[in-house]
């Protein structure tokens, strides 16, 4: 998936911040503890206009998960 | 509980209002409405019918009063999505990575979720006493989906997975999950459930898939449950899922006969949407 890359300082920033009612910013790390944020079309249409429309400005680069997942098997 | 008993004047009614057009409109239906609009939020007249009548199905079946929030999912917007229908409590913030539409909510998969505000434990929801359901209309496809959860450590969590590996399960302890082995994370209603600490049971359209027998008197985790992933010890976000989601609930817990009736209920709400599955 294709996310907008983030300075800590950016990440900082926007984390949790409401850009719209009933809605806020999450960010997440890679695999390379590089700070991402996703926005659907239906985010960009609700930041343009905003104070976090430079958002839409970020480099955007190809979002690699870590691997391992926080929940135990059980199996 | 069987169908209503016109002689007798015992039983469900649901299935005999399920989609029709109830000519009266439920107060607890109408307060959402207004939520809804108060949020700046829309509904059509289709979807005000169809919640409508889930209330006073799930009220007839004896559901209503298990539920701490029940988010119908309707309205296309976060605003309308966000709002609770059992009650003015636990209005959701969704993140950035959600796409609203008719059909539902769907999470990116990658770091989408729904805030919902509700601590089961300062609801007093206990492994003996508790349930989860997600109406899932796609198949997750990420590697952890978590669909509705909290998760402290082995013993504390609260959780409804479709799919993590090969498993499908519900559980508070990891190690007493109600759980199957699965080739592709299950759609429809996902349901968790247990009306006591003996037993838990994993349901998907109403019908038990899995159940664990072993005591469990772990603490669910005490931190608000997530929708679209996991709450983790309150600090941070994962195990995100991708399905779209149609409907959840979060309440106490459902005997059988009432996964069924939930099951039921929801999938004529869904019909009648036109985005059953």
């Amino acid at each position: 998936m294709i996310g907008y890359i983030l300075t800590i300082q950016q990440k900082d920033k926007i984390q949790g911040q409401e850009y719209a009612p009933f809605q806020i910013f999450n960010c997440v790390q890679d695999i390379n503890y590089i700070w991402f944020t996703f926005l659907t079309d239906d985010d960009k249409k609700s930041i343009i206009g905003t104070d976090y429309e430079w958002l839409l400005s970020c480099p955007q680069e190809e979002y690699i998960p870590k691997p391992s997942p926080p929940f135990p098997s059980n199996n | 509980m069987g169908r209503f008993d016109l002689r007798t004047r015992t039983g469900q009614i649901s299935t005999i209002i399920q989609g029709q057009q109830a000519n009266f409109t439920d107060t607890d239906a109408q307060a959402f409405f207004d939520r809804v609009t108060a949020a700046g939020g829309t509904l059509s007249d289709t979807e005000k019918n169809a919640v409508n009548i889930l209330t006073l199905a799930l009220k007839s079946a004896g559901i209503w009063t298990l539920m701490k929030a029940i988010y119908p999912m309707v309205g296309a917007s976060a605003a309308a999505c966000a709002q609770n229908l059992k009650s003015s409590s636990f209005t959701g913030t969704f993140t950035s990575g959600w796409t609203y539409s008719s059909n539902g909510v769907t999470p990116n998969g990658t770091s989408a979720y729904m805030n919902t505000g509700l601590n089961p434990v300062a609801q007093s929801l206990t492994s003996g006493d508790s349930h989860l359901s997600y109406y899932a209309r796609t198949s997750a496809t990420t590697s952890d989906p978590a669909e509705i959860a909290n998760f402290s450590d082995s013993s504390n969590a609260f959780v409804l997975q479709s799919k993590t590996g090969v498993t499908n399960r519900y559980f508070y302890s990891v190690g007493f999950a109600a759980s199957r082995v699965v080739s592709t994370a299950p759609t429809g209603l996902l349901n968790g459930s247990a009306i006591a600490n003996t037993r838990r049971d994993l349901y998907v359209n109403g019908v038990s898939v899995a159940n664990n027998i072993t005591t469990d008197t772990a603490t669910l985790g005490n931190y608000s449950l997530f929708i679209g992933g996991a709450n983790l010890s309150g600090t941070t976000s994962g195990s995100f899922t991708n399905s779209q989601c149609a409907f959840a609930s979060i309440g106490n817990g459902l005997t059988s006969s009432q996964a069924s009736d939930l099951y039921s209920n929801v999938q004529a709400f869904q019909t009648s949407l036109s985005r059953n599955v």
